[in-house]
């Protein structure tokens, strides 16, 4: 056991807490610090404040190496502190760093002399050289969490990618030792370089994204099926079986869209060319009004009166958020059309939306044109055909998340869109 | 995209039309009558926008809260001349704009999609402004021209695809030249085998979102056209099908590489998502009902 070690983290975010459980549970003594009293209190209690799988048994498993403070001289004792701090965006997509300079500026005079400190959040190149440090005391290290798998991702990394001064130095020693306990490759690299690592994984997976959404659309028009073809480009060992193609309606959430701006803001700055990053963004934009479009070459154009049933209001399923929610963005594009809506958590919808709120998803459909699933709520994939095509007066669906069987649909006379066929 | 002021649509008290007489104003002039809005057509014959007084002229007729619909052009745009000339009756009208500002309430100039780079063939209006063409750089320039005079007045700048209608005046290949045809049972020549696809706008629509743009006093930039492209040979199957006529749509020799423009109309499905276009084939039989009605 390594609990000669102690290791803190600033910023119990979402990112910040499962590194520090993470780490406790390779027996690193672990000191999590936030400003926000009820977020320590919360934690304490062996309470998350964020939604993962197996975060609380583990708060509570692991109690003994994980103490929780909103009192930053502790963290005076630490030999590695973690900068961990969530990062948010504007409108263009540009980081707000206010906050982490703050939180730099708090923790560099608690450091010990011998401790080092590490940036976690995703910064933009040229961040970590910058902090008022000297080269030994300061790391910059790649996160790459993923919603709904951080933990395990951050018990199971597959590499760790660590930006530093001199990458033939060794890292100082506590840092190697605590990276070196989760058995996976370290890849030691300039500051610069780490940091625009990150923002090159997240290129690879909207450029994969977006080829699918590209070659999806055209399957839509040509009669092919997307999902048919993706299988087979998994099995190739140049793309791989964990690629990202299935086709989505654009980016959202801001950590994607902030890496596609940096990149385009730097190649601005430096001369370089940005058409091929500036052609992702403009395709996210193109396919976030894929359901408003179907929704009036299937429907609209036809017939003005239709009535049209949004089953889902939240941004994704499992959560009672409406921000930034596709659904929302569709209520207000076709708000002058007769509209039901349902969505198992949302009971009130601001009046200025006009859609009107049913009961049930049935209820939802009774006497619609036309119904849109924009919410991959588990109880819509237990919708009865039968029952569909009885209540709805036409029977059209439109089902970009493939909540739906699409064969199912066909034998019961449906017409289903959905995309990337 | 098009941010409207009036968030429902409200008449406005009245609207200067410049350009009235042609085919675009004088289609828009009878739709807004036909809402019962109070109109004022500028034709050529009661001001000449290139005669040194018409700056002064045009001025004398605005009052306070008109509306300005600009769509007086030399067009098709040909030659550095045209180009000129264009320039200069923008001039006077961006002058008289300049001018009146106090007064006017909302500026709609009718441009056109040809500001676009010939090789974008997917347009919306976030696409590059790069005319590959005089007729092009003539609304481009124009649009900033109009622009710079509204200054803070709302203004909406509409790009119609290519028009189709009984009165137009231009004999371009496409649709209206390919009516012509088909009524004098002359055969259609297309050029290559007619595989390149355009999107026909019916004149009734461009004049329809023209008075929805001015009844929500739109602002910003907007494309005029139907979200469905087709290509020269199908549409002229198409005309000749409607004009019952036994004329023959023969292909020739392709000089010239295949291009196709469509067109994503999101921001007009959010501009005015109760608007419907009209289809080709419905536009097209109207077009010859006119024309069997004239005969």
């Amino acid at each position: 056991m390594s609990s000669s070690t102690t290791i803190g983290y600033a910023g119990m975010t979402h990112l910040g807490i499962n590194y520090a459980v993470a780490g406790a549970g390779k027996g690193f003594n672990i000191i999590g610090y936030d400003p926000n009293t009820a977020v320590i209190k919360q934690l304490n209690a062996h309470q998350a404040p964020v939604i993962e799988p197996g975060l609380e048994e583990a708060l509570q498993q692991r109690e003994s190496f994980l103490s929780f403070t909103d009192q930053i001289q502790r963290l005076s004792s630490c030999d590695v502190v973690y900068i961990a701090p969530d990062i948010v965006t504007n409108d263009n997509g540009q980081s707000d760093l206010t906050y982490i300079k703050d939180l730099i500026n708090k923790v560099i005079p608690v450091l010990n002399s011998e401790a080092v400190l590490v940036v976690l959040a995703q910064v933009p190149p040229g961040f970590t050289r910058s902090i008022d440090l000297p080269a030994y005391k300061k790391y910059y290290q790649v996160e790459t969490l993923v919603f709904g798998q951080a933990l395990i991702r951050a018990e199971q990394p597959e590499r760790y990618m660590v930006g530093c001064a001199a990458p033939s130095e060794p890292l100082a020693p506590k840092l190697a030792q605590y990276l070196q306990a989760f058995n996976c490759p370290i890849l030691p690299m300039l500051y610069e370089s780490a940091e625009l690592a990150k923002i090159a994984i997240n290129c690879c997976l909207v450029a994969s994204v977006s080829i699918a959404n590209t070659l999806g659309e055209i399957c839509e028009n040509i009669g092919a099926n997307w999902s048919e073809i993706v299988p087979a480009l998994k099995l190739d060992k140049r793309i791989g079986p964990h690629a990202y193609l299935q086709a989505g309606l654009g980016l959202s959430g801001g950590n994607l869209e902030r890496d596609l701006a940096t990149v385009v803001n730097l190649a601005n700055e430096y001369g370089t060319d940005q058409r091929v990053i500036q052609a992702l963004r403009d395709n996210s934009t193109h396919r976030r009004n894929w359901p408003l479009k179907t929704l009036f070459a299937t429907v609209l154009e036809k017939n003005s009166q239709a009535k049209i049933a949004v089953l889902g209001l939240t941004y994704k399923e499992n959560t009672h958020s409406l921000k930034n929610s596709p659904a929302i963005k569709l209520l207000e594009d076709i708000a002058t059309f007769d509209i039901t809506a349902y969505d198992p958590v949302i009971k009130t919808l601001d009046p200025k939306y006009s859609a009107k709120l049913a009961v049930t998803a049935i209820d939802a459909a009774r006497d619609a044109d036309v119904l849109v699933i924009m919410t991959p709520w588990h109880e819509f994939k237990e919708l009865n055909f039968t029952i569909l095509a009885n209540v709805m007066r036409s029977k059209q669906i439109i089902d970009p998340f493939k909540v739906l069987n699409a064969d199912k649909a066909k034998q019961h006379d449906f017409k289903y869109f959905t995309l990337g066929q | 995209m098009l941010q409207h002021l009036n968030q429902t649509a409200i008449k406005p008290q009245r609207v200067i039309i410049v350009g009235a007489g042609g085919f675009v104003g004088s289609t828009t002039l009878k739709n807004l009558q036909s809402k019962g809005i109070e109109t004022v057509g500028v034709t050529r014959q009661s001001i000449d926008l290139l005669k040194p007084n018409a700056q002064h002229a045009l001025a004398e007729y605005v009052q306070q809260g008109d509306a300005l619909v600009m769509v007086s052009a030399i067009a098709p745009c040909k030659n550095s001349e045209q180009l000129i000339e264009n320039l200069q009756m923008m001039q006077a009208v961006s002058n008289v704009i300049k001018d009146k500002a106090a007064m006017l309430s909302h500026v709609v100039y009718i441009s056109s999609d040809a500001v676009y780079a010939d090789d974008v063939a997917l347009a919306t209006e976030d696409s590059k402004v790069q005319p590959g063409s005089f007729h092009g750089m003539m609304h481009a320039a124009r649009e900033l021209m109009i622009k710079t005079a509204a200054g803070n007045i709302p203004l909406a700048i509409l790009r119609p695809s290519i028009l189709f209608g009984l009165a137009d005046p231009h004999n371009g290949y496409g649709p209206n030249r390919f009516f012509r045809l088909a009524n004098q049972g002359q055969k259609i020549t297309l050029f290559g085998g007619g595989e390149e696809q355009r999107d026909n706008i019916f004149i009734d629509d461009v004049a329809e979102v023209i008075a929805l743009a001015l009844m929500h006093r739109s602002n910003g930039v907007l494309n005029v056209a139907t979200g469905h492209s087709h290509s020269f040979k199908d549409v002229a199957d198409l005309v000749v099908k409607t004009a019952g006529k036994a004329v023959t749509v023969e292909p020739t020799t392709r000089q010239n590489p295949v291009t196709h423009r469509h067109f994503d109309i999101t921001a007009c499905r959010q501009a005015f998502p109760a608007f419907v276009y009209t289809d080709i084939a419905v536009g097209l039989q109207k077009v010859q009902q006119q024309f069997s009605g004239q005969q």
